[in-house]
């Protein structure tokens, strides 16, 4: 922050806590609609080529177990989870805390800097889980309701997805994809050839990123490593709408930590407490206040901005907050096929299988899609040839096979929400800020692990049909960092956090926008819900203020 | 930003108003110079052309794409246009062959219009209808708009006649009797032919669709908003002589000089001006500032392009793209995208033997080829891990490599170009490459759009500050290009500011004091100046 002598008193129509791609959203929305922003960010603001170089500079260790967080650097005062080793920021119990290590950034533009673009609608199914199969919740909102929210989501993204009804996840739209789909690569095309006849539907992930440019956006220039870092902003980043708000008069500050807020008699919020880097402690006051802080950090926030109004946390009358924690808890496979599908060129995700995503099981077990990751196999591919002891051509040839061959299944599965899957802050454990760090206990529920079964039967049965030899399935869950739940919404104030707008039940001028509010999971990749729900909050604040 | 020229030339007419204050011996040599046709010097006996031109067979009548201009490049009746082989843009519907009377005299019209890239200025490239104009030239001056050329009755030229828009072509002078500004380059569409210019007439009356859009008035403060004053200005520089074509010229060199001049008016671009804004005779072609870019030296010296291949330059006409040579970007690669590539492969040929004819002019500092500097890096896996120590080198390989990769060799099928052997690289004025990091490169030839995105304001990959480019530029020259070009902050800041500043934008602010000053001597000297031309043409 170069201006620290002008951070006491601010003040702005609109004051967004969060700077990723709901937050960049809703203040890019918000300076349009002629309101002041101000933005505040905990972490820090780093040009992407840093991101890029640390990356390329990372051990093969690394790289090859994918630390996608440890090249971002960390404001020393708001430290984001770390797992190469772990810092514990995040401290995990239950049957499946080791499921719930998640990769969230805390950066100016979140965590979008190192996603995957997967752009994916919830089907209009997932909003009636409870109406149709009995289980989990029902939205508040129906697909139709998000539904041009998701498309104005689709065009501030540039997302690319199948003009052709037969590969869109759902058919269901008031408008065509604002690219046609990413062109299959020649795995796609073989794998659903082979596939596709025994009803494993294989299409293509829509996807915010082009291979042609797009604008000011240039095309994908094919280094697959999107994840942890797109080189040339071919891939959409939040940083990009925090750039065009900010070019429109949005102020974003970073490094500066909220940590609590003033209530008035009507208990709406009337300004938000932050530390600068330096600790001290500072305020802005403002209309309409927006926590779009990720799936923890928010639900935590709200947790720790507990006062006297509000004594178990702002926006908690219904004690839901923090409770209902999801994610997609994934499983993985790999295998060789027996002829090579040259997986690994061009962006890292291309196709997914989506035959179990819907189906009346969901009453009994939960659905799944599969990812055909289209992530470069040469580094398992040679540390696999390199055990078995070969060198010279041998090594060579072993290590081309393995990487034209080799395929690499990432199974996401839906969890239901569950009110004991709870985030809390810490008694013990306090960040460098002197605030208590989030607990999170977590357990998927016989949901998953019966739909878990059913996945392993489908991964054999895809297995088979590609010739598929050494078939390693690791079904110990992982973290797929689409966090949600942790301020679900409701119809009913009594039993949930937010309305369909996002809008906190408790105060009239807070919103929550972010896949915290989410009560279904689906199977699909949250952030174009969570872009989707930002926009519908961006246009319930402009109502608010009208 | 596009065709700069426009900017350029848009300025230069006040400065007759402070002549007496700015005028020196060198601007009346200058202007005295500029009597003479360019292509006049060429063909003085002691002073033959750079290079021999190249015969080629003369066209065989009937072919598919004929040439666009008249065999005689002389203002005045030629062929009747039924007549007339006319080489069509691809996008015109019906082949020309098929065309009678007044269809083919429109379709021809259509043609000149692309060789003469009216859209590039008439069009709005943000949402604007064809022709429609509105397209603002942000000028140091002032914003200049384009006027709307359709046949629109209320807010077009749907009113003129033939003469008025000729006028309008040949003397700079608007159906109401005004004078344009020379945005408008009536300095080189003077030398088109009666047919080539009712042929456009009839195009824009009845091939074009009418707009009724009012585009924005131009309207630069005092004293730059005087059109009057472009009066004394025609007077010096406005030659409506006709071409004078290279001795011993081909039919193709006559035909490539015409193309070249009258129609694409490359000399706008590429010749330098004077003080008073007016192309340099002394210089035809050897390259010249256009706001953030620069027009490099087209002559056949080692400073231009002598160790291009005929089919080198036919190439980057059709493509804007040689790889190992050069790649178009900023006004040029408009030029290619709207209208080169659209020309027939006899036009561009035609050109191309034309330009063979410029005589070589050298250019200080540049004596070899701008295309024969550099090698590719090995560095970076001896760099890899490593805390880089160059700045320039860092901002490279985290910005630039991930598509010119580390060694600066770009991609095998060369939609990313090679860093080394780039006239870019290897140019001893690095404003190029200053401009396509800040500016970035956008070329969309034969449907493929050819895209990187630049480094300053908003950019999609990282806004680059005047240090960082500076530091990025110094890193590829010393790496990959001329190491005795070199680059500093201000040399950014002078390109993001949108280039060098013609000096009657310099003086602006002193203008008008010394107006009351200046005017008799303005007056005299032009008279003395419009004396001079005038003899020499007789």
């Amino acid at each position: 922050m170069s201006d620290s002598t002008s951070l006491s008193d601010l003040s702005a129509d609109v004051v967004i806590v969060g700077s990723g791609v709901v937050g960049g959203m809703i203040a890019d929305q918000m300076v349009q609609a002629g309101r002041s922003v101000i933005v505040l960010e905990a972490g820090m603001r780093r040009p992407r080529g840093e991101f890029v170089e640390k990356w390329r500079d990372m051990s093969f260790f690394n790289r090859r177990h994918s630390d996608f967080q440890g090249l971002y650097p960390q404001s020393p005062k708001a430290p984001a989870p770390l797992y190469f080793p772990p810092n514990n920021y995040v401290g995990l119990s239950g049957p499946d805390g080791s499921a719930y290590q998640q990769g969230y950034l805390r950066i100016v533009g979140g965590t979008t800097w190192h996603w995957a673009a997967s752009c994916w609608r919830h089907l209009p199914e997932d909003f009636q889980m409870k109406s149709l199969f009995g289980v989990g919740r029902d939205w508040p909102i129906s697909y139709d309701d998000l539904e041009p929210y998701y498309q104005r989501a689709e065009e501030e993204m540039g997302v690319s997805g199948p003009h052709d009804p037969h590969l869109q996840s759902p058919d269901r739209r008031s408008k065509p994809y604002p690219r046609d789909m990413i062109p299959f690569g020649y795995g796609d095309r073989r794998v659903s050839e082979i596939l596709n006849p025994h009803g494993f539907n294989v299409v293509p992930i829509p996807q915010g990123r082009s291979i042609q440019p797009y604008g000011d956006r240039p095309g994908c220039c094919g280094n697959n490593n999107c994840q942890p870092i797109c080189p040339i902003g071919a891939m959409y980043n939040g940083i990009q709408h925090i750039e065009r708000a900010e070019a429109r008069g949005a102020r974003i500050i970073a490094e500066a930590v909220v940590y609590s807020a003033d209530t008035d008699e009507n208990n709406n919020i009337t300004a938000v407490h932050w530390y600068d880097s330096q600790h001290n402690s500072h305020r802005v006051t403002g209309k309409a206040f927006v926590f779009a802080c990720n799936g923890i950090e928010t639900p935590r926030l709200l947790l720790l901005a507990a006062n006297s109004r509000n004594p178990n946390g702002l926006a908690n009358s219904s004690d839901q907050v923090g409770r209902n924690m999801m994610d997609h808890s994934g499983i993985h496979a790999t295998f060789l096929a027996s002829e090579p599908l040259w997986f690994g060129r061009g962006p890292a995700q291309s196709s997914c299988i989506v035959g179990a995503r819907n189906g009346d099981f969901r009453a009994r077990y939960s659905a799944n899609k599969m990812i055909l990751n289209n992530i470069s196999r040469v580094a398992p591919a040679t540390e696999q040839a390199l055990a078995l002891g070969l060198s010279g051509q041998a090594l060579d040839d072993e290590i081309r096979r393995r990487a034209a061959c080799g395929v690499d299944l990432s199974i996401s599965l839906e969890p239901l929400p569950d009110p004991a899957n709870r985030l809390t802050i810490s008694k013990t454990r306090k960040d460098p800020m002197g605030l208590g760090c989030p607990d999170i206990h977590y357990d998927v529920g016989d949901y998953v692990r019966n739909g878990t079964q059913a996945a392993v039967d489908q991964i054999h049965q895809i297995s088979a049909l590609l010739g598929g030899q050494e078939l390693e399935i690791n079904t110990k869950f992982n973290a797929n960092n689409h966090i949600m739940g942790g301020a679900i919404m409701g119809k009913d104030p009594k039993d949930s956090v937010t309305n369909g707008e996002c809008r906190a039940h408790d105060h009239a001028n807070l919103w929550l926008p972010g896949g915290a509010t989410m009560p279904s999971a689906s199977v699909v990749n949250t952030t174009l819900s969570m872009a989707a729900l930002g926009l519908r909050a961006a246009d319930s604040i402009k109502r608010f203020f009208a | 930003m596009k065709c700069a020229h426009l900017l350029a030339s848009a300025l230069a007419f006040p400065l007759l108003l402070s002549v007496a204050q700015a005028s020196t011996t060198q601007d009346a040599q200058n202007a005295h110079q500029d009597t003479q046709s360019p292509v006049l010097k060429a063909q003085t006996p002691d002073k033959p052309p750079g290079t021999i031109p190249e015969h080629k067979p003369a066209p065989v009548s009937g072919r598919d794409n004929g040439p666009v201009s008249a065999k005689t490049p002389v203002p005045g009746p030629t062929q009747s246009p039924d007549q007339q082989p006319t080489a069509i843009a691809p996008h015109t519907p019906a082949p020309v062959a098929e065309m009678h009377g007044e269809d083919a005299l429109i379709a021809r019209g259509h043609y000149l219009a692309i060789a003469a890239d009216c859209a590039a200025c008439h069009t709005n490239p943000y949402g604007g209808k064809a022709y429609a104009g509105g397209y603002g030239i942000a000028s140091p001056l002032g914003t200049i708009y384009s006027t709307n050329i359709t046949p629109s009755k209320s807010d077009g030229i749907g009113t003129y006649t033939l003469k008025q828009f000729t006028a309008a072509l040949r003397d700079g002078i608007r159906g109401d009797g005004a004078h344009l500004y020379p945005a408008m380059p009536y300095t080189s569409y003077t030398h088109l032919s009666d047919v080539d210019v009712r042929a456009l007439y009839e195009y824009f009356m009845h091939g074009v669709q009418p707009v009724n859009h009012k585009p924005p008035v131009t309207h630069l403060p005092f004293p730059f908003g005087i059109r009057a004053s472009m009066a004394f200005w025609n007077l010096l520089y406005l030659d409506h002589s006709p071409l004078k074509a290279p001795a011993n010229a081909s039919d193709e060199v006559r035909r490539g000089q015409y193309l070249t001049i009258a129609l694409a008016h490359c000399d706008t671009c590429h010749t330098p001006r004077g003080q008073l804004m007016a192309e340099k005779s002394s210089r035809p072609f050897a390259g010249a500032s256009l706001a953030s870019w620069y027009a490099p030296n087209i002559t056949n010296g080692p400073a231009g392009i002598a160790d291009w291949s005929d089919n080198d330059l036919f190439q980057y006409l059709k493509t804007g793209d040689v790889p190992g040579r050069s790649q178009a970007a900023g006004p040029m690669a408009e030029a290619v995208e709207h209208s080169f590539q659209y020309l027939s492969d006899t036009d561009l040929h035609d050109i191309v033997s034309y330009v063979r004819t410029l005589e070589a002019l050298p250019d200080q500092g540049q004596t070899l080829a701008r295309d024969s500097f550099g090698k590719p890096s090995d560095r970076e896996a001896a760099l890899r891990g490593l805390p880089m120590q160059d700045h320039g080198e860092w901002i490279y390989q985290s910005e630039c490599a991930a598509c010119h990769r580390p060694d600066g060799k770009g991609s095998p099928d060369h939609y990313y170009p090679q860093l080394f052997h780039n006239s870019v690289t290897g140019a001893n004025t690095p404003t190029n490459l200053i401009a396509a990091i800040l500016l970035g490169v956008d070329r969309t030839v034969d449907g493929k759009r050819v895209y990187m995105p630049g480094f300053g304001p908003g950019s999609f990959v990282q806004t680059l500050s005047d240090h960082d480019v500076a530091d990025v530029a110094n890193y590829v020259l010393r790496q990959f290009g001329n190491t005795s070009a070199s680059v500093t902050p201000a040399d950014v800041a002078l390109v993001r500011s949108g280039g060098p500043k013609p000096l009657i934008a310099r003086l602006g602010p002193f203008i008008a004091p010394a107006m009351g000053v200046g005017g008799v001597a303005v007056v005299l000297i032009a008279a003395l100046l419009l004396l001079r031309r005038r003899k020499r043409s007789i």
